[in-house]
């Protein structure tokens, strides 16, 4: 359920946001939805709808992989891991997230 | 990349196992979600309500999973493909008339554009052709230049000083008398300088060209033939190199067969080549010219340099020369320029530029069509667009569509395009096809139909996009609930579809303006009087031999011989000769002086066409005497000379009409004969300009190797010549009348003097039939258009018609009202027509000749009539609108 404290993610967001998840260990896409939710207190709710059209195309461009295996409660899931090239890509939009967080906060908070 | 390329490909031919898994995944996190909320403590009911709510169009995602694994581009394709052929096939009505209309334009472009292909695009085909220069004789005191050099002899000092011009190279075209081996036969063939073939590229099918010696005229009885004489005369006998013809009463030897496609225009149709002779009196005769040169320039030199060249040679000549070389000197022009000229490419230029006018009011037509189709189908887009189709899909399919519309269209263009060049080549008279490129054949390759589909395409995308925007935009709620009546009337749809008909209007009026100009000039010109009467009248020309028939009294013998056996003939009322004839091959202009008047300066001397013809010409003819007397049988060979001139040169010379009873001095011996009488002037060559300056001598007294046979059939025993059966046995019987006084002579055919004349203007009769059913296609499309669009709108406002008229309007005022709606559309487009037709008509002024290209007629009349026109297209969907049913109009939906 989206929660009332919920915002909308920025654009680009969500590929660096599944991109982290990924990093911890493979995961379906509904626990990766599950694990943003938790992880931001619920104020980051992904919807489906994009959720899903941005894993396949992170797996066209090579930065994650698919495979089918099985879920906890023994269902056939697919199961998607991070590739070395996914974690290169982690990282570069790790660094530049930040240099925009900081970039932005420092106008922000400019008197 | 390669995971790139793997998935794509998997996307592409494991489709069903794709779809399979993208449906378990989606599967698999829906029913995760359930699990949750039952988990939270919710009814499993309720929370199979709330995830399916949360989860929204399932095939959206889908469509979004998709496209992001790049399925798109090929699969989409392949099923747009296939949906936009299901839709073309269930409106055959809406297809099959966006298809004609396409092929149509697209047909007229392909056939015009064959053309400039083979005329203006493709090089002509010898190498390095851009260092041709033709030599253009120019008198810089007359302004004139005409192809050809200043004399003979100039011709070797130019060849010995330039420093320019790797080579030069003399021609001339000259008919062959051919005898021997069959019958006698007229050839048509050049004299040529022995490295003609050489700076042409062309290599022989068989034997060899000519060698640098061989314009010797000791050497030079050699003959080169083309393929098709090789093949007709010879049964193409390959050991016919080395072999002995007569040519001219001599004997020549066949040295070599060029192959079919070579050809130089310049020269016109030639199937015998032989060297031209270079004698003694040529390299000092000043005076005449004999023969055309064109020159190859060395590599690196520009046309202004060899100008500068040939400039500086000629100003020598006239100060070493300056009796006969005064204001004389020598252009080159470019090779291409010359044949460019020749052929009438301004004339393809222009139907180029027509026929893609007439193009683009064929698309906006199909356009229209479209938008009114697809905004029909609003409906159909918003509720795909709900079951998850993207908009850019909806978008695509739709561009798709049109653009295999187009694709069809061209499929079917390039049909009409190839009927259509053959057409064209048909009209092309056979006299005329060897002074142009390839033949006057279209060439119909690669090149014009990668332009046929190419066009098709590229009209499909821009105007296929029009339809595609304003549709694809669509708010798919407001597609949904709308009544079907109301659809797709958004306001950029009307505007668009409007600014389209405005446009196609203003089109056709410029198509239609340019091609009345081009109708009437041709129509006006070719009623013009020609000043004797070629209806019924069989014509021919022979060349007697100066090797058989070599004095006057030879010569005297045989026209006396040839008239007389003519006269014999039952079917004809009337035959008679002259040396040349009008709308013939040839003719000649001599000087002459008005005895007792003071001699003219050099450059200033009076000349005039001439023509020696038997005493019944003028009757033969039907050429009116206007002073004097005509020849009589007793102008013999020992008595006073004696001339007619014509009323031109009466006018001229004679202003006060008293030219009967003086003398003329005529030609280079000065012959002084007595004007006895005055003619009606002429039309000798074409039906441009004014009749030229014509003098007559009786051919009893100046008897000549050149000879023109008119045979006029008796009304009673042949009414019509143009008859086929009646007109073989005439001719026939014309030929062997001469071939019964010399069995070797040859003649050319014996043909219609009417389709002689009409072969004269062929290039303006095709270009003008060409443009007038382009007119009348402008016409028919341009009223089609303002029809649609005005039956479409009144289709769309039946709503408020019917509102209107159970309000109490009159069908009257109901038509009123839609009328004026087309007569102001048709009005911005009739004046935007006018403004443009008033620019591009003035590009052809230059090819008309009786017409203004701002004809006022005609700018008043085109408009008026297309704006008559489009009120009566719109008259029918007006009265259909004010018939309207008031109450069934209301309950419309």
């Amino acid at each position: 359920m989206p929660s009332s404290q919920s915002i909308d993610l920025p654009q680009g967001t969500l590929d660096l946001l599944i991109l982290r998840t990924l990093a911890l260990g493979p995961e379906h896409g509904w626990a990766i939805s599950e694990r943003i939710h938790q992880v931001s207190s619920s104020v980051l709710q992904i919807q489906q709808g994009s959720l899903y059209p941005a894993l396949h195309r992170l797996e066209r461009r090579g930065w994650i992989k698919a495979r089918w295996g099985t879920s906890e409660n023994n269902r056939r899931a697919k199961f998607y891991e991070l590739t070395k090239a996914g974690l290169k890509q982690l990282e570069t939009e790790k660094s530049e997230w930040k240099k925009l967080i900081t970039a932005v906060t420092q106008v922000l908070e400019t008197t | 990349m390669l995971s790139d390329l793997l998935i794509r490909l998997r996307a592409i031919f494991r489709r069903t196992q794709v779809e399979t898994e993208l449906d378990d995944e989606l599967r698999f996190h829906f029913d995760q979600h359930v699990a949750k909320l039952i988990h939270s403590g919710v009814s499993r009911r309720e929370a199979l309500r709330r995830a399916r709510l949360e989860f929204g169009g399932e095939d959206h995602i889908k469509e979004e999973c998709r496209e992001a694994r790049g399925v798109h581009f090929i699969e989409t394709l392949v099923q747009d493909v296939r949906y936009g052929l299901r839709t073309l096939r269930k409106a055959p009505g809406f297809t099959a008339v966006a298809i004609i209309t396409l092929a149509l334009g697209i047909g007229a472009n392909t056939a015009i554009f064959s053309y400039v292909n083979a005329w203006v695009i493709k090089p002509l085909p010898y190498p390095q052709v851009d260092r041709l220069m033709v030599f253009l004789a120019h008198d810089s005191k007359k302004g004139w230049s005409y192809r050809g050099i200043s004399s003979d002899a100039d011709f070797f000092d130019y060849q010995s000083q330039n420093t320019t011009f790797e080579s030069l190279v003399p021609y001339s075209s000259e008919d062959f008398n051919l005898t021997g081996d069959g019958t006698p036969d007229r050839i048509p063939g050049g004299l040529v300088g022995w490295n003609f073939f050489q700076e042409l590229g062309a290599k022989p099918l068989l034997g060899r060209t000519f060698l640098p010696n061989e314009n010797d005229p000791a050497k030079s009885h050699l003959v080169i033939l083309s393929r098709g004489l090789w093949e007709s005369r010879f049964a193409a006998d390959p050991r016919v190199i080395g072999r002995a013809v007569t040519i001219q009463g001599e004997s020549y030897t066949i040295v070599g067969v060029m192959p079919e496609r070579f050809l130089y225009p310049l020269m016109g149709i030639a199937n015998m080549w032989v060297p031209l002779p270079i004698t003694d009196k040529m390299r000092h005769d000043r005076e005449n010219s004999s023969f055309q040169v064109f020159g190859r320039m060395k590599p690196g030199v520009t046309q202004s340099q060899a100008a500068a060249d040939l400039a500086a040679i000629g100003a020598r000549l006239e100060t070493l020369y300056p009796l006969t070389n005064a204001h004389q000197t020598v252009l080159p022009s470019s090779m291409l320029h010359e044949i460019g000229e020749n052929e009438g490419s301004q004339q393809v230029m222009i139907s180029f530029v027509i026929v893609g006018l007439v193009l683009l009011i064929a698309c906006a037509n199909v356009a229209n069509l479209m938008l009114a189709r697809t905004s029909r189908r609003v409906r159909e887009f918003a509720l795909r667009g709900t079951l998850g189709a993207t908009r850019p899909r909806l978008f695509r399919q739709l561009l798709t569509e049109s653009a295999l519309l187009f694709f069809a269209g061209g499929l079917a263009g390039a049909l009409v395009g190839v009927w259509g060049a053959h057409w064209i080549e048909s009209q092309i008279p056979d006299r005329i096809r060897g002074y142009i490129v390839n033949y006057g054949r279209a060439s119909l390759d690669l090149t014009t139909f990668a332009y046929t589909f190419g066009l098709a395409l590229l009209c499909g995308l821009f105007f296929g996009l029009a339809p595609a925007f304003t549709n694809s935009g669509l708010d798919l709620n407001r597609g949904l609930k709308e009544s079907s009546s109301q659809m797709g009337s958004t306001r950029a749809a009307t505007r668009l579809r409007s600014g389209l008909v405005t446009a196609e209007i203003a089109l056709a009026v410029v198509v239609l303006i340019c091609s009345v100009l081009l109708v009437q000039d041709f129509t006006r010109l070719i009623h013009r009087e020609l000043g004797f009467q070629p209806r019924n009248v069989l014509v021919t020309e022979l060349v007697l031999p100066d090797t058989k028939y070599q004095t006057a009294a030879q010569l005297s013998a045989f026209h006396d011989q040839v008239m007389a056996r003519l006269s014999a003939i039952p079917e004809l009322a009337a035959a008679a000769s002259t040396e040349y004839l009008p709308f013939g091959d040839s003719n000649r202009t001599d000087l002459i002086h008005i005895v007792g008047r003071p001699p003219a300066e050099p450059g200033d001397e009076l000349g005039a066409e001439r023509s020696s013809v038997s005493p019944n010409y003028f009757q033969a003819m039907q050429i009116p005497l206007i002073q004097g007397r005509s020849f009589t049988s007793s102008d013999g060979p020992d008595s006073q000379k004696v001339v007619l001139i014509n009323e031109t040169l009466l006018h001229q010379q004679f202003p006060r009409g008293d030219a009967v009873g003086q003398q003329l001095e005529i030609g280079e011996d000065r012959q002084v004969c007595a004007i006895v009488g005055v003619v009606h002037d002429l039309r000798t060559s074409n039906f441009y300009g004014r009749p030229r300056r014509q003098i007559y001598l009786a051919e009893s007294q100046f008897p000549s190797a050149h000879l023109a046979i008119i045979a006029r059939a008796s009304a009673a025993s042949s009414p019509d010549v143009s008859n086929p059966i009646g007109a073989v046995g005439v001719a026939a019987a014309v030929r062997s009348a001469v071939w019964s006084v010399d069995p070797d002579q040859p003649i050319l055919p014996v043909r219609s003097f009417e389709d002689l004349i009409a072969e004269s203007n062929s290039g303006m009769r095709v270009l003008s039939q060409l443009l007038g059913f382009f007119g009348l296609l402008a016409l028919l499309l341009g009223s089609i258009g303002i029809y649609g669009v005005i039956a479409y709108s009144v289709q769309q406002r039946i709503h408020e018609i019917g509102l209107r008229m159970a309000l109490g309007a009159s069908s009257a005022q109901v038509i009123r009202m839609i009328l004026g709606r087309g007569l102001k559309l048709a009005a911005i487009g009739v004046a935007a027509g006018i403004i443009l037709a008033a620019v591009l008509t003035r590009a052809m002024a230059s090819i008309l000749t009786t017409v203004k290209s701002n004809d006022p007629a005609t700018f008043i009349a085109v408009p008026v009539f297309f704006t008559v026109v489009a009120i009566a297209a719109c008259y029918l969907p007006a009265r259909r609108g004010a018939r309207t049913d008031p109450m069934r109009a209301l309950k419309y939906e």
